[in-house]
């Protein structure tokens, strides 16, 4: 099983329409890869989708990075029990 | 296939005056941060930059998209194979930093930061605003904004429009600046729709690196500016802003400066505080220095744009002689009486003109000043009576007033005032009163650049205005005073006391040092000290009670007024220790003033305070215990010069008590307008000041004694460490 972070990196590159093997941790959404803030959007509703958890959209659009996304995800998919390889 | 933006070696090397120019003038700019949706400021600006005809180079960066409008983009600004002379950068606000930091390494000049999210969301936006700030001072970037719409050069050498108007405006003669970027577009508009056009359009936002200060300094050396309009919320350094004006507004190069300046009200100023971010300057200070400035202060966006239209489109008159032509008596008395009321004068005209007029009005008008053409006038009257009244050399400008009448042909007589006023080398400002019927006429006037105002009284006003500016421009204006003071003595007072209010001693003993003109006093610790200086200064006398930890004497009983003898003296001074003692126990007792009773005179107040964005400032006014009653005061920075005591004086109702009323003697104005002098050198020589109040000084004839200090307050701030 794809590890959350090769995961995120895939969703990210599939929304951002980006190579996921350009994708940094410390890639910032918007700065390195920009995102569009409805590409934002688009972004938290995939990783919803792709780990089946729910997350706070606030607080989801306020992750800078790639690296805090993993972050943020694995977090929020231990707190709902939703196993994933981290 | 993408396209690159013609490069363009237009502008001339004498237009690149540093970092300034590049934000004017780049031959090559760099939009930060674009998107590909329209509609969005980040793709707007990139769009409006290639659409408005700009003659340099763009390059948008957007990362991971290989073109925006057919312009090959680049993922970061250090990617370009070019140098970047402006970067816009339109990021989110939490990576400007990355991208400044970037424009840094890559050579940036000059960075315009449309960008929101920084001081005025909060603290957290605050630090990124002052590491924004830091990063631009490290590279050496000038930076507009953040918080801004961004900037507009209508000039065919750039043809840039670098923000998110819509529309590029006419090319004119007219400067803007703007702290508010939403204004700007109402303004766009507005001017549009008058066929006003602007040289320069600068939306400065949060002022963090170029300020409205670095913009009047550039204006005045720009050729294609007349005029320039300034649009603040807050004021954060107002001496350099007046020192900026008074130059740019007078010499050989002198441009007016029309201001607006929001926050009049406190609350207004509440509401500008938390829309910006900070704190407003204090109107009444603003208002008063902007006089002293040369800047025109303006309180709505129609006076705003009536005041340009007369500085940028009309000549500069060459005295304060104003003729009416009107076709309406009651109206053409209005404005008369406006008119003188605002130290305007009717011009007297010469026999030739009266001739003139006789010959082209009927018997039935009056062909003196104000010229009533009558009612049923139509445009060959208005024409034949502007152009002679033109002509008069004892004319210096005019005011034509229509009022709808069933037989007045609107049109034709203002496309009359159009044609006279196009071989006319003297002002003309217009007022067609009423609304609906005249409009076509007014529009007409404002396209033709005259300046036209619904009522009569505003454009005598405006007229009046310009008179100001014309005097302000002539007058002498000469460096602060220094008179000779001792100082080292007033040192050894402040710099030895705490924060907080100065005991009254030792805040005379402050003054004295200062040469303010103060009565014999003394601090008497023992009832019979005090009887011994009564005896030696003579009575009456009063007394005083000193305590650092008294603020408000009257509260406690500690003010006895007008002791004649020495009995009194006693009993006054033990019961205001006995009733001290009951009513503040174990309060500290310095001792007790002992001074002359001062005669009766004028109270006048002289005040100073630190204000935060004025620094030292000093107040002259009416005082006593009317100060908040009437609040006839007005403001200067210090140290102040002897005309601008004089000024001060004179600008205030104060002023003409003090130079006799109904036969009364004039008092000691010399004196007093030497105490402002000294006043102001004090709070400029003492940072500690914070608050500084003589009040009252009685002025008094000179042969009466002179003025006298009957009282003083002065609060420090803490010692540095």
């Amino acid at each position: 099983m794809a590890t959350v972070q090769e995961r995120v990196k895939t969703v990210t590159g599939r929304v951002l329409g980006v190579d996921p093997s350009e994708i940094e941790l410390e890639h910032s959404f918007t700065f390195d890869l920009g995102a569009e803030s409805v590409q934002s959007v688009e972004l938290v509703a995939a990783y919803e989708v792709e780990f089946g958890i729910e997350m706070d959209e606030d607080a989801a659009l306020a992750v800078e990075s790639v690296g805090g996304a993993v972050e943020f995800i694995t977090k929020a998919c231990k707190i709902q029990g939703v196993a994933v390889e981290e | 296939m993408t396209r690159t933006a013609v490069d363009s070696t237009a502008l001339s090397a004498d237009r690149r005056r540093g970092p300034m120019e590049a934000i004017f003038y780049p031959k090559s700019v760099a939009v930060c941060g674009v998107v590909a949706t329209p509609g969005t400021v980040p793709y707007d600006i990139f769009h409006n930059i290639l659409n408005s005809g700009f003659t340099g180079t763009l390059y948008p960066v957007a990362p991971f998209k290989r073109s925006i409008c057919s312009v090959r983009a680049y993922r970061y600004v250090v990617d370009i194979d070019d140098e970047v002379d402006l970067a816009v950068i339109v990021y989110p606000a939490n990576v400007v930093d990355r991208a400044l930091k970037q424009c840094g390494e890559k050579g940036v000049k000059a960075a315009i930061v449309v960008s929101a999210g920084f001081r005025e969301v909060g603290p957290r936006g605050a630090e990124r605003e002052r590491r924004i700030r830091d990063i631009c001072g490290e590279y050496g970037i000038a930076m507009i904004g953040p918080n801004c719409l961004g900037v507009i050069n209508t000039d065919p050498a750039a043809r840039l429009n670098a923000s998110f108007a819509r529309k590029m405006p006419d090319i004119g003669r007219i400067a803007f600046l703007s702290q508010s970027g939403a204004l700007c577009t109402a303004v766009l508009d507005y001017a549009r729709d008058r066929d006003i056009g602007f040289s320069k359009f600068v939306s400065f936002g949060n002022k963090s690196g170029v300020s409205e200060v670095d913009l009047l300094y550039y204006l005045h050396e720009d050729d294609k500016t007349d005029v320039i309009l300034l649009y603040l919320e807050e004021i954060t350094d107002g001496r350099a802003l007046a020192e900026a004006s008074r130059q740019v507004t007078r010499g050989a190069n002198a441009k007016p400066i029309l201001a607006m300046k929001s926050g009049r009200t406190p609350q207004g100023a509440r509401a500008a505080a938390s829309h910006t971010g900070s704190l407003a300057g204090q109107d009444a200070v603003a208002d008063a220095v902007f006089r002293e400035s040369g800047i025109l202060r303006v309180h709505s966006i129609e006076e705003l744009f009536n005041a340009a239209v007369m500085y940028g489109y009309q000549p500069m008159p060459k005295g304060d002689r104003m003729a009416i032509v009107t076709n309406a008596g009651g109206p053409g008395v209005m404005a008369t009486d406006a008119a003188i009321g605002l130290g305007l004068r009717m011009a007297e005209f010469q026999e030739a003109t009266t001739a003139r007029l006789k010959a082209c009005l009927p018997a039935a008008a009056n062909i003196k000043n104000p010229v009533d053409v009558i009612g049923d006038a139509r445009s060959d009257r208005y024409g034949g009576a502007l152009a002679s009244v033109l002509d008069d050399p004892n004319v210096d400008q005019v005011l034509v007033i229509l009022t709808p009448q069933s037989m007045t042909d609107i049109e034709a007589i203002a496309r009359e005032i159009i044609q006279v006023q196009k071989s006319a080398t003297k002002p003309i400002a217009a007022s067609f009163m009423g609304a609906s019927d005249v409009a076509p006429g007014v529009n007409m006037l404002q396209q033709a650049h005259i300046p036209h105002f619904i009522l009569p009284e505003w454009a005598c006003r405006a007229m009046a205005e310009v008179q100001r500016i014309r005097r302000w421009r002539q007058l002498p204006d000469g460096p602060p005073e220094t008179l000779p003071v001792d100082r080292a003595a007033a040192a050894a007072i402040l710099d030895a006391a705490p924060a907080g209010y100065l005991p009254e001693d030792l805040g005379l003993a402050v003054l004295d040092a200062y040469g303010l003109p103060l009565p014999p006093y003394k601090l008497a610790r023992t009832a019979q000290e005090a009887v011994a200086f009564a005896e030696e200064i003579g009575y009456p006398v009063v007394l005083r009670l000193v305590s650092p930890e008294i603020v408000h004497k009257t509260e406690v009983r500690g003010v006895a007024l007008d002791l004649p003898d020495a009995g009194a003296v006693r009993t006054a001074f033990e019961e205001m220790i006995e009733h001290l003692g009951r009513v503040r126990s174990g309060a500290r007792i310095s001792g007790v003033l002992v001074r002359q009773m001062i005669p009766a005179g004028h109270e006048v107040i002289l005040g100073g305070q630190r204000d935060a964005a004025f620094g030292p400032v000093l107040m002259f006014g009416l005082g006593g215990v009317y100060v908040e009653l009437f609040q006839d005061v007005t403001f200067a920075l210090a140290p102040i010069s002897r005309g601008r005591a004089a000024r001060m004086i004179r600008s205030v109702k104060a002023g003409k008590l003090l130079s006799g009323l109904r036969g009364d003697p004039p008092a000691d104005v010399d004196g007093v307008e030497e105490s402002l002098v000294r006043l102001g050198q004090l709070i400029a020589d003492f940072d500690r000041i914070v608050e500084l109040d003589v009040n009252p000084l009685i002025a008094r004839p000179v042969e009466a004694g002179g003025n006298l200090v009957a009282d003083v307050g002065i609060r420090l701030s803490a010692p540095a460490d």
